[in-house]
């Protein structure tokens, strides 16, 4: 009963369950689709750039980095990380793309293109196209084209440009990304026509263009309305949730009505002063994917005062904007990508800040959320999204006087994260805390 | 610099020495600009008399102040970089210029604007395919370097200017390519460590000395009795980077390394920019398509709606079939730094390659430091075995 108790620490949201049911549920309807003979597609995360045009031509889509997640909270990626090893891969790529290679490998040479038996949630079957980005890391784009070696499956590179913090700023250089964009996802139409022999229906894109902007909308709201003291939604709450805005998973009326319901029921606890946690001594800002394997972690910290009230800028939705004015779903598509990698940029550049996205988010939530510290979780095969994390440590402690807790761990590899070790650092980090709430006063912060 | 030394002991010299005559060159009033990679277009630089300077990192300087910026598991050879500037040992240069060409690349090229403080920084994007709209994309992103490096110099880029440098820079291909000819006698007339220290020099000076220094090694080894001795092997080097000596020693220890195709051998001299009307095409073109970088992602077909495997390998590594012929090499070590993604996944579907046209290959790892050279060279020997 004890241990029952414990759970309930962290007061979860109940609009948060249908989304989280909605994103297991199409997953499986999904399977069962491309099972039934429905085009599919393997897919990078896109930041909602290649997922709206999949939507519009009916692809049903699977993400192996979110599989990669599965399999190994189901246990049996163990032996597709070995697998892929032993065709050769080194140990230190990114453990999710060995998931996936090591998985194909099984699947195409031993099951000859069947799934493997012991695959969780219906595995992942054959795919008409693979579907990479080159955005945020190399391993997304590498990794697809590695899959070449097992599956004689086309890939669609979905280019992604980086500028510079600064030379964004170059008159004309954002316009050219646009007219960039606008052309490759032209060029990306027309090989999903080229795949399925039929037309893009331009209307359904254009209804699909504007539900996703929408749904991003109410989420990004619902999250600001954790700005509250106490904050009203953990991020486990976030984590549940994101998936549907983030891959535009299922029907997107249906998630805007859930995201909708989401921002009633915070709102509703802003207003009565409900917290996520039952006393709200400390405000944490949560960066990078978390422990997935272990996440009654934070009820233990939950039990210690800690409310985690933002999370990584890589899985928020973008800042919004108004897009209602360009009737080409190509550049809306391609405006709203850009936000989410841009979107901080102009913030950035006026606090004379030069990393841009690299860092900017993570001084702008702790600020604008009140936060007395971050948990940085580094991951050991991710290191895109991981590389920030001392630079962000260090801008966070210089402008803020915002201290961070470093605990590293892993996206497959559940060896890596030690959750004991993680906790016994949470009492002398609660005193660094206390320390800097000091430091902050005595500068003239306000929280 | 010593004034009488000549040809290969210069380029050993400037090896040994290298800011030397970039420190000469910024006291005399030129501007001197580091760059960290290949895909920076330095004619732009010398076009405007700036000097292009590679930066390095260092296999024997242990890392200490990348930490505070860096994690530990990521790109050795970025972390040396960084952690050299860091120090201080790059501290003569007027500017920099980075280049999206890789994942650590870019993310360490934010680290390095916020924590250094050259007098000018840019940072080029690339995107990761040869379609023509990221050919059109990185014009796009050199129109905009030409732009700050004139508010920079205060002097226009024009395609006058451009040109000749461009040339200059066509010449220098030219004679790299024409000095690894040398590597094709048995035994060959030049090693892979005298290589190491020539290109390293190039990376070092204005292009003109360059090619001077180019002309003087050319002719002295083509004329030269005291050349490397023939080895049992014949070896291939493919990696990202392999800029140090103590690096290439250990496969010359019993082999002849007659072709480095890394970053710090042939792979920024391959083929030559075309002189396009706008001189900015030409370059686009050229960065984009013609360096053998595992960054780049290359098709069979652009926009190839069905795969066929052995077409894809071919359009990646077939390049290298020519290089084993006529270079007649028997094995290829595939060197890979550790944490390169783009190297990384390369490894299994290259290994198939050199197996489809004959050729032994063995990949090894390591992480760019002194310390590993010693396991590296027990991995090398036992390769070298068994292919001589």
């Amino acid at each position: 009963m004890v241990t029952e108790e414990k759970k309930k620490v962290i007061n979860r949201l109940k609009s948060m369950y249908p989304l989280r049911a909605k994103v297991n549920d199409t997953y499986l309807k999904s399977i069962e689709a491309i099972k039934a003979g429905k085009p599919t597609a393997w897919a990078m995360l896109n930041f909602y750039y290649g997922d709206p045009i999949l939507k519009a031509m009916d692809i049903e889509v699977v993400y192996p980095e979110n599989y990669g997640a599965v399999a190994a909270a189901m246990g049996v990626a163990q032996q597709y990380l070995e697998q892929a090893y032993a065709d050769g891969f080194p140990t230190h790529l990114c453990g999710y793309s060995l998931a996936s290679l090591g998985y194909t490998s099984r699947m195409m040479r031993e099951f000859k293109g069947e799934v493997p038996p012991e695959a969780p949630f219906g595995g992942m079957p054959k795919p008409l196209f693979l579907l990479s980005s080159s955005a945020i890391c190399d391993a997304r784009y590498k990794w697809f084209q590695a899959l070449g070696r097992y599956m004689d499956v086309p890939v669609w590179p979905l280019e992604s440009p980086s500028p510079g913090a600064k030379e964004l700023f170059i008159e004309g250089a954002f316009e050219t990304m646009v007219d960039t964009g606008v052309k490759h996802l032209g060029d990306f139409v027309v090989f999903v026509e080229g795949i399925l022999g039929k037309k893009m229906d331009w209307n359904k894109l254009d209804e699909t263009v504007d539900l996703m902007i929408e749904v991003n909308r109410v989420w990004y709201e619902v999250n600001e309305l954790r700005k509250a003291k106490p904050c009203p939604m953990h991020s486990r709450d976030f984590w549940s949730a994101m998936p549907a805005a983030l891959f535009l998973m299922g029907d997107i009326e249906d998630s805007l009505q859930l995201y909708q319901n989401m921002y009633q029921e915070v709102k509703d606890r802003v207003s009565n002063h409900i917290g996520a946690i039952p006393e709200e001594k400390y405000r944490l800002l949560f960066a990078e994917l978390p422990p997935w394997h272990s996440l009654g972690f934070f009820d233990k910290l939950a039990e210690r005062g800690w409310n985690f009230a933002v999370e990584s800028f890589g899985y928020r939705p973008p800042i919004p904007l108004d897009l209602g004015g360009i009737s080409d779903p190509l550049e809306r598509i391609t405006r709203f990508n850009l936000q989410f990698f841009a979107g901080y940029a102009e913030e950035a550049r006026r606090q004379n800040l030069p990393s841009g996205s690299f860092a900017y988010p993570y001084i702008k939530y702790a600020r604008e959320w009140k936060c007395d510290g971050a948990m940085l979780h580094p991951l050991i095969s991710c290191r895109s999204a991981s590389t920030h994390l001392p630079f962000v440590a260090n801008m966070l402690v210089e402008t803020l006087k915002v201290p961070s807790l470093t605990i590293e761990g892993d996206i497959v590899d559940l060896r890596l994260f030690n959750p004991e070790d993680a906790l016994a650092k949470a009492e002398p980090f609660e005193e660094t805390m206390e320390y800097y709430r000091k430091v902050r006063k005595q500068e003239g912060f306000d929280w | 610099m010593s004034d009488e030394s000549k040809g290969l002991s210069k380029a050993q010299e400037i090896y040994l020495n290298r800011s030397q005559r970039a420190k000469e060159l910024k006291a005399a009033g030129k501007k001197v600009i580091g760059y960290p990679c290949v895909y920076v277009p330095l004619e732009m630089l010398t076009a405007l008399d700036l000097i292009p300077y590679r930066t390095y990192g260092d296999i024997r300087e242990p890392v200490t102040e990348t930490d505070r910026a860096l994690p530990t598991s990521f790109c050795s050879i970025m972390r040396t970089c960084l952690d050299c500037a860091l120090k201080g040992k790059d501290d003569f240069l007027d500017g920099m210029v980075t280049v999206h060409a890789c994942d650590p690349q870019e993310k360490t090229a934010r680290v390095w604007e916020s924590y250094t403080n050259y007098p000018y920084f840019h940072f080029i994007d690339m995107l990761s395919t040869i379609r023509p709209e990221s050919i059109e994309y990185f014009k796009s992103q050199l129109n905009d370097f030409r732009k700050t490096l004139e508010a920079f110099t205060g002097q226009k880029l024009s395609a006058d200017k451009l040109k000749p440098a461009i040339k200059a820079h066509n010449q220098q291909r030219a004679l790299v390519q024409q000095l690894y000819e040398l590597t094709k006698p048995a035994p060959p007339l030049i090693s892979g460590t005298e290589l190491v220290q020539v290109v390293k020099a190039l990376m070092s000076l204005p292009v003109a000395e360059g090619n001077d220094l180019l002309n003087q090694v050319i002719s002295e080894v083509k004329s030269r009795t005291d050349g490397p001795k023939r080895k049992p092997a014949r070896l291939l080097i493919w990696s990202s980077t392999l800029d140090d000596t103590d690096i290439m020693q250990v496969f010359e220890a019993k082999a002849n390394v007659v072709m480095d195709e890394t970053c710090g051998g042939i792979r920024a001299y391959r083929g030559s920019v075309k002189l396009t009307p706008d001189p900015l095409d030409g370059l686009a073109d050229y960065y984009m398509k013609e360096i053998t970088c595992a960054r780049t992602f290359r098709q069979a077909t652009l926009g190839e709606t069905k795969k066929d495997y052995k077409k894809d390998i071919q359009s990646r590594f077939g390049y290298l079939k020519g290089i084993v012929r006529d270079w007649k090499i028997n094995g290829a070590i595939l060197l890979l730094v550790r944490y390169c993604d783009p190297f990384a996944f390369e490894m299994p579907s290259l290994r198939d390659y050199l197996d489809s046209i004959g050729t032994p290959s063995t990949y090894i790892e390591y992480d760019y430091t002194i310390g590993a050279l010693a396991p590296l060279k027990t991995r090398v020997e036992a390769f070298i075995e068994t292919i001589s």
